[in-house]
């Protein structure tokens, strides 16, 4: 009964975090209309390492007080009940079929140093949280790796039908797409770079469940420890009543790998398998106000060690050239709203939800372009998609406020770069040949990209007129839309760099700042 | 047969001979006083569109029953109404609501936009006008474009064209007037750009014969120009209000050459001074010339 009410509340939780993620997309409005980042919301993590490391309270995160809350008096439920990621450990650990004595490695500590490594780092203005964090890290592998490769298998599937040119199973076969198109599969086929790497990361996370069951809760979660921590002095206690004959049937079935014997709230994930599991009914959860016997003991060396590596991690990362303050990336143009870049890798948690909800897919995540603790936070990459003129989605999914949410007037005048162009390849600077599609894009009410109608002569000597586009650089913003459409689409003859970004003092190229540092 | 019957008869035979006298040099007179084009002034949108598909001929002239319509708006740009960017949503329902009345059996409404397709239907606010006329509004499916042949085309000879422009029973034509930097003016003869396949922004190149080219291949029964707003510069996707004009017209036909010529002169310009224009009467694919029209012009 205890089982299955546990199994239903976790098939529920993760039933609304996959709408969530799925509703992670545009319906055209100028509001997503969803609480996408909900489940980040309520995560006490991000919010502890982002007030650490951003040195800021956001808002959203008033949601995970309640998580603490729920925590402090009722232990680690939500490891149980809750998380999506618990529930696929569970999944993926029932499918094997486990004899006897369960073997526990007993890594428990793992996780606590883990989360001092990290939070330590926090402290020194570094985000490695993020990564590690079971929430954002499942928003973004299932973004980034296996929800793309799930477009990709059905598109490919249904154009397979689709060219067989069979009537009646060609008007099945869009029936049922047309239906997956409404519900699961996205506006567009999302290409990512590091789709395979980051798929591959999470099946092997998964599979560790096979050695043992939850195995990342055990021992490497961080969110878990945290929750830990605070429901060590839970209310809710395991209790086992006289008539317990040591059978060990609950300690078969412990998620937590825990010994009947050495029960600990911060240990125990609360799934209560170990009530229902026990023939004598002996075991069952209740309120009591008694202290726990347990002790936790990390060791002092270990304890150090952690919170130093976390320290010392900021150092390692930034003295590579992605941090020298004299030398901006051209390459790093980072979505609207976005802070200052140390500030924004301060926030940025990597959870793909900017990424995700991108309307034109042109969001991509980094590997080391933002130095090694900006992995997988989010850069445009104008030859995959341009930044939409009216399109304030990413701020708005953003739990961290890394980007933040603009306002249609200041999303206008925003700029992400500067688009230069390549007057080598361009049609009509170079090859006589006419062609306006960047200036037809240009999106900004006066365009930026302006032109000037000359006569060039062609091979055989003869007079062609056309109109040479040149960019103003005060109107540009960078959007990048003219480099996504240019009709030289391997290598565009106008390209953009992410000098002049608005959130940025330093890289700028006019003497008069046009957009002002800090808008 | 007796005499009285005979008589009868005789009569009734006259009678009804002497009616076709009558009546015949009418049903050959009714077209010749139909006009070219019918230009429509008034405020509202949907009034004006249904005076000038009346005043030439009525809908069921282009549409009967049971047709498969496709109604071919401009929804490229991730603009509102307002901004001129993208066919005025109203003349879009309407022109739904009217083939309906006309027995059609699917009304069809897609573009394939420049900006994020999504935005685009939303802000545009043509999906919704024309999902609550009935219409089946659809986003463009990349497997449905068909590489199809031109035998006339100058610049292009073959290209992939939207399989449902293809498989249409009759198609509308109802794009907006605005300025565009290439050709001045983008109007009924650039609208079909919106059902091009893969990479269309070559056809810039050569823009006027590509126009007409698929042209050649794509032949609407009926145009609507819309002209209730007018952007006048920094087309075709526009962005700012003061470029904007409200002429609250309608011009409609059947040869977009014609409309064309005519749509240019709202903007101050002869259908001389557009290449596509010229290109398209040059090949007799219609008439530039307004001179040789008859042009009815009316408020309604």
């Amino acid at each position: 009964m205890l089982l299955w009410t546990r199994r239903v509340t976790q098939g529920l939780f993760l039933l609304l975090f996959l709408f969530l993620f799925l509703q992670t997309e545009s319906k055209g409005a100028d509001q997503l209309g969803y609480p996408a980042k909900l489940f980040l919301d309520f995560d006490p993590l991000l919010a502890l390492a982002t007030l650490l490391s951003g040195r800021t309270l956001v808002a959203g995160f008033a949601f995970s007080l309640i998580l603490v809350a729920i925590t402090a008096l009722l232990g680690r439920v939500f490891c149980g009940w809750a998380c999506p990621l618990g529930t696929l450990h569970n999944l993926v650990g029932a499918m094997k079929r486990w004899k006897g004595l369960q073997r526990v490695r007993g890594w428990f500590r793992a996780k606590y140093l883990l989360l001092i490594f990290l939070l330590s780092g926090s402290v020194v203005g570094i985000q490695l949280t993020g990564i590690f964090d079971p929430l954002s890290l499942l928003v973004r592998h299932l973004a980034l790796g296996p929800y793309p490769a799930l477009n990709y298998a059905v598109n490919g599937l249904m154009d397979t039908v689709y060219r067989t040119d069979q009537r009646t199973l060609t008007q099945v076969a869009d029936g049922l797409f047309g239906l997956l198109k409404k519900t699961v599969l996205a506006f567009q086929q999302p290409h990512f770079t590091q789709g395979a790497l980051l798929t591959a990361l999470l099946v092997a996370i998964l599979l560790l469940n096979l050695s043992e069951r939850r195995f990342w809760c055990r021992y490497l979660c961080p969110l878990g420890a945290m929750l830990g921590l605070i429901g060590r002095w839970a209310l809710l206690k395991r209790e086992v009543a006289e008539g317990c004959n040591a059978c060990g049937a609950c300690d078969r079935e412990c998620q937590g790998g825990l010994k009947t014997a050495t029960w600990s709230a911060t240990e125990c994930l609360y799934c209560m398998a170990c009530d229902d599991a026990c023939p004598k009914k002996t075991v069952s959860f209740g309120f009591s106000r008694k202290p726990s016997s347990e002790s936790l003991d990390l060791g002092r060396r270990k304890v150090l060690l952690a919170g130093g590596a976390g320290l010392a991690s900021v150092a390692v990362s930034r003295a590579t050239p992605a941090f020298d303050p004299n030398r901006a990336n051209p390459g790093l143009i980072r979505p609207p709203g976005a802070r200052p870049e140390p500030e924004f890798l301060a926030r940025c948690v990597k959870c793909g939800e900017c990424m995700k909800v991108c309307t034109t897919n042109a969001l991509q995540p980094t590997l080391l372009e933002a130095g090694a603790e900006g992995i997988w936070s989010p850069i445009l990459v104008p030859a995959k998609g341009y930044c939409e003129f009216k399109c304030t989605l990413c701020g708005q999914v953003c739990p961290t406020g890394a980007i933040r949410v603009l306002t249609p007037a200041e999303k206008a005048e925003w700029r992400i770069g500067t688009a230069m162009f390549d007057r080598g390849r361009c049609l009509p600077h170079a090859h006589a040949t006419p062609c306006i599609v960047c200036e037809e894009v240009c999106p900004t009410p006066t365009k930026a990209i302006w032109f000037e109608e000359v006569v060039v002569k062609d091979r055989s000597g003869q007079d062609v007129k056309v109109k040479q586009p040149h960019v103003d650089l005060k109107l540009c913003i960078g959007c990048g839309i003219c480099e996504t459409k240019c009709p030289i689409s391997d290598r565009p003859a106008v390209y953009v760099t992410s000098i002049g970004e608005t959130r940025s003092k330093k890289n700028q190229l006019l003497l008069e700042n046009p957009s002002g540092y800090g808008a | 047969m007796d005499r009285r019957d005979f008589l009868k008869h005789t009569a009734g035979t006259v009678g009804s001979l002497a009616a076709v006298n009558v009546l015949s040099p009418m049903l050959l007179a009714a077209p010749a006083a139909r006009p070219d084009l019918a230009v429509v002034h008034g405020a509202s949108p949907e009034k004006i569109v249904r005076a000038a598909v009346d005043a030439l001929g009525g809908i069921r002239r282009f549409i009967a029953k049971g047709d498969v319509v496709v109604i071919k708006p401009n929804i490229g740009w991730d603009r509102r109404p307002e901004q001129a960017a993208n066919t005025n949503p109203e003349v879009v329902g309407t022109l739904v609501k009217l083939c309906f009345e006309a027995g059609a059996g699917k009304v069809k409404v897609f573009d394939r936009p420049c900006n994020d397709p999504r935005r685009c239907y939303v802000q545009s606010g043509i999906e919704a006008a024309a999902k609550a006329a009935g219409a089946e509004v659809s986003h463009i499916d990349d497997r449905k474009f068909r590489e199809v042949k031109i035998p006339k085309g100058v610049a292009i000879q073959s290209w992939p064209i939207y399989i449902d422009i293809l498989e249409a029973d009759k198609l509308i034509n109802a794009p907006i007037a605005k300025h565009h930097g290439l050709g001045k003016l983008t109007l009924s003869l650039k609208n079909w750009m919106g059902v091009m396949g893969e990479n269309r922004g070559r056809i810039h190149q050569r823009l006027d014969e590509t126009l007409v080219d698929l042209a050649t291949i794509i032949k609407p029964c009926l145009t609507v120009l819309d002209a209730v707003r007018i952007l006048t510069a920094h087309g075709p996707q526009g962005g700012n209000l003061a470029d904007v004009k409200r002429l609250d017209t309608i011009v409609a036909g059947t040869d977009q050459v014609a409309i064309d010529a005519y749509g240019a002169t709202l903007f101050g310009l002869t259908g001389a001074d557009l290449g596509y224009v010229k290109e398209g009467a040059r090949r007799g694919l219609g008439v530039m010339d307004l001179g040789k029209l008859n042009i009815k012009k009316f408020e309604a």
